[in-house]
């Protein structure tokens, strides 16, 4: 298991090294000078422009420049801000880090919890009432995008009710919107797919076999069938969270949340190029991290996995 | 459980301290964090909205334009040179508890020359002192210029006339921080005098700034502003109707609906920005702008009054010629630009062009902001004069860099006042040897004029070669004057005092909550 592990976080280094490659090729085809940028109106003083070229190493050919930038990751130095005078960049992403993971596994937390339980219910109850309504609402949560969602919930629940605030965070009651609209995409989606594996599940030979022996529903489900959806479920989490992750730039610039999402979009507007590569790493080691766990999880629901990873 | 529980009391204790501390702090949108919060590096928008409430200079302006005296109780000009003497004002002190003495008055003026320190807009309005070229060299760190004569009087010397030098909102800054909070110190002090404080920033979230109880003059009525960081127009509009901000910055996004919201009309201030705004015609590129009565032609193609309703919602105002109100030499009697699509026709057939037959095709850009107005002008001058013209929209540093180096033909474009004195704008825009001068348009006397304005001590001397000057402008059409846009805010009935000018809002030493 260790050695998967291991093997699995040495696989991290040549993505993000790709990453890595990709982010600063892009962001010196962008159009838009950094220098020019800086200097604003003052783009006549070549003086000035030289001087700023020099002070953040712009002025030396791009093989340096990318080769100085390697180096520096490599000790987890990122650079200075462009946009924030004399602020590395790791400073300006220290209270980011801190809230974009937290609202991401919240609203996964959220969405699987909710997303599993509609769609075992609507399993179960297959073709009833119940089912047609629960299929109702996870087309609404599916189709309709989550900024209409958004405005529509601060307008009920922020502004006509007064119930929670609009924006900002801190506070619990400041997290309640973000997550729950964070999570509404995603738990329609791992609704539907329970419902469908469950499905599938339920018309298996050992479900059967199960009942026969005579083991209450409740067990049939919960130990029998549940824990057999569990694998390809896993699966999706990967491709849900990554959903999630983009998911925070929106919900994150409409409920004013001062994480790395909004911070992405704020930098690129900018033109602050090291705060937005440094964000577009964290974003995809943290995709990557999080597909580890989902193998690792594998491994402990399913044995038969664990055999094949050669884990004793 | 227990401990779900306990941390849940701990938030709403949290809570309630939170809401007793903000109780007197004004709650205020910006659309970003500062780039920085000294008064050296100072260059941007959101960073001015903090500091000009925790720094002073030697005068500020009221909302109307006038100047008043701040850390210089007064001045006289240096007899026979180039230069003033200033006598400043006694028993004040920074932050630090230090006295503001004429030793911080020269330590921040040679902050703004100094190779080293990055310096912002300020840089600007140190470069006629004596010796500034020498302390930017790095060759001494005294500048020659500044006599320091007693503890509150110093006299500043320049190299050529600058008559304006005592209202540049240059803020003096305490000579002593960097030994005693060491180079880092603006992140947890503040070093000025004015009526404000720096309290906290968290980036991304808000910055917040403290009454200062030792303030010399008039203290605040209110505990602090806290300046919250909502880059998205739409949620600080809802926030703002929630009661999450007490004062609204209006946002372009949302103009539209504010301006028509009837039930927000008594909390809502609406006044021109200090910002001039032309139509560009460049006759260095494109050879037919040469003609007057081209560029009057399409100058009388504009429908201005269509213009502040149809793009506006009337959140915007006439502009007759460069100055704008609310600034020093402006005058409100100048002719008012025509619209007149018969009368530009003709004209533009004396000048050679009949139908817009003979005219070269021509681009008229800007960047995105401006792209519904470019549409308008390129119909406008298609269907009115035979003109063929070309949207282009272009990113803005690199659109920047080229109307700087005068390779844009047709463009429209502003420029925002930075000191209450016509000047910024006289100057800046229209001299032939300013770097801003982006149209080309260049005319001798235009330029007599102003050189005469430059060294004229007297205001209403100088404001009127200012009038004269604009009037040359006007006369030969060297730009199309568009409309000024409006500032607007939204102020809770229970907030006084918290007013918006055509330079941002007023100090918040004014505002009271009720």
């Amino acid at each position: 298991m260790l050695r998967f592990v291991a093997w699995r976080l040495a696989g991290l280094v040549p993505v993000l090294g790709i990453v890595l490659v990709a982010t600063f090729l892009a962001t010196y085809a962008l159009p838009g000078d950094p220098v020019l940028v800086m200097l604003s109106d003052h783009s006549s003083n070549v003086e000035m422009a030289n001087r700023l070229r020099a002070e953040y190493g712009l002025d030396q050919p791009l093989w340096k420049q990318f080769f100085n930038y390697i180096a520096g990751v490599a000790v987890g130095d990122f650079g200075m801000s462009y946009r924030y005078v004399r602020i590395p960049v790791v400073e300006v992403l220290s209270d980011g880090i801190k809230i974009s993971p937290i609202l991401a596994l919240a609203a996964l937390a959220a969405a699987a919890s909710i997303g599993v339980g509609a769609g075992i219910l609507a399993a179960i109850k297959r073709n009833s009432g119940i089912d047609t309504a629960i299929i109702l609402i996870l087309v609404a949560g599916l189709s309709i995008p989550n900024f209409a969602f958004a405005t529509f919930f601060v307008y009920l629940f922020s502004i006509k009710l007064g119930a929670l605030p609009v924006a900002g965070w801190g506070r619990i009651d400041q997290a309640i919107l973000p997550v729950a609209i964070l999570a509404i995409p995603s738990a329609a989606y791992i609704a539907r797919l329970t419902r469908t594996f469950m499905l599938e599940v339920l018309g298996q030979d050992y479900i059967r076999t199960a009942r026969a022996k005579g083991l209450a529903e409740r067990v049939v489900i919960a130990r029998h069938a549940l824990r057999n959806i569990l694998v390809p479920l896993l699966t999706s989490m990967g491709i849900i969270f990554g959903g999630l992750i983009s998911g925070t730039f929106v919900v994150e610039t409409i409920f004013n949340i001062p994480g790395l999402g909004r911070l992405a979009i704020d930098s690129v507007f900018a033109r602050d190029y090291p705060v937005a590569m440094a964000i577009v790493m964290l974003f995809t080691a943290f995709f990557v991290l999080i597909n580890l766990a989902v193998d690792v999880a594998y491994a402990i629901i399913d044995p038969r996995i664990r055999q094949r990873m050669g884990v004793k | 459980m227990r401990v779900l529980a306990k941390a849940f009391a701990g938030f709403l204790m949290l809570a309630a301290v939170a809401t007793a501390a903000d109780a007197k702090t004004l709650r205020i949108n910006v659309t970003g964090d500062p780039a920085m919060l000294d008064p050296i590096t100072y260059s941007e928008l959101v960073a001015g909205r903090v500091l000009r409430n925790v720094y002073e200079g030697f005068t500020d302006f009221t909302p109307d334009g006038k100047i008043v005296n701040v850390l210089a109780e007064s001045w006289t000009a240096l007899p026979g040179e180039h230069g003033f003497r200033f006598n400043l004002r006694k028993n004040v002190k920074f932050h630090s508890g230090r006295a503001f003495t004429a030793k911080d008055v020269k330590y921040t003026l040679e902050q703004l020359a100094a190779p080293d320190t990055k310096a912002g807009i300020g840089a600007g309005y140190v470069a006629r002192i004596v010796g500034i070229e020498d302390v930017k060299s790095g060759k001494t760190k005294e500048l020659s210029g500044v006599k320091i004569v007693d503890d509150h009087t110093i006299e500043i010397r320049f190299t050529k006339p600058d008559v304006l030098f005592p209202i540049y909102p240059i803020w003096f800054m305490d000579s002593g921080i960097v030994a005693d909070k060491g180079a880092d110190w603006v992140r947890t002090v503040s070093a000025g005098t004015g009526p404000f404080k720096f309290k906290e920033w968290r980036r991304g979230a808000f910055v917040e700034i403290d009454a200062n109880k030792e303030y010399w003059g008039n203290k605040a009525k209110i505990d602090g502003v806290r300046f919250l960081v909502i880059p998205n127009g739409d949620t600080a509009l809802a926030q703002y109707e929630a009661g999450e901000l007490d004062v609204l910055d209006v946002q372009e996004s949302t103009i539209r609906r504010v301006m028509r919201d009837a039930s927000k009309e008594k909390e809502r201030q609406v006044v021109p920005r200090a910002q001039s705004r032309f139509l560009a015609m460049n006759p260095q590129v494109y050879a037919p702008f040469k003609d007057k009565r081209v560029r009057e032609a399409i100058s009388l193609t504009i429908n201005r009054d269509g213009m502040i309703r149809g793009f506006y919602d009337n959140a915007a105002f006439q502009l007759h010629g460069i100055t704008t109100p609310g600034v020093a030499g402006y005058f409100n009697d100048l002719p008012k630009p025509k619209y007149d699509p018969e009368a530009a026709k003709k004209l533009l057939a004396e000048a050679g062009f009949p139908g817009g037959r003979g005219l070269p095709p021509i681009d008229i850009s800007s960047t995105a902001v401006f792209k519904d107005e470019l549409t308008y002008y390129a119909n406008e001058l298609n269907r009115t004069l035979g003109m063929q013209v070309n949207v282009n929209v272009v990113e803005r540093a690199t659109f920047i860099r080229a109307m700087n180096a005068g390779e844009v033909a047709f463009f429209p474009w502003g420029w925002t006042s930075g000191y209450p004195d016509a000047m910024y704008y006289l100057e800046q825009m229209w001299h032939s040897k300013s770097p801003y001068n982006r149209g080309r348009w260049f005319n001798a006397k235009y330029d007599a004029l102003i050189d005469e304005a430059t060294a004229t001590v007297d205001d209403a001397k100088r404001f009127q070669l200012y009038r004269q000057a604009e009037m040359v402008y006007i006369d030969d059409v060297g730009a199309a004057p568009l409309p000024m846009v409006a500032s607007i805010a939204l102020v809770k009935p229970n907030v006084t005092g918290a007013r918006a000018t055509p330079f941002g809002f007023d100090r918040f030493v004014f505002a009271e909550i009720k």
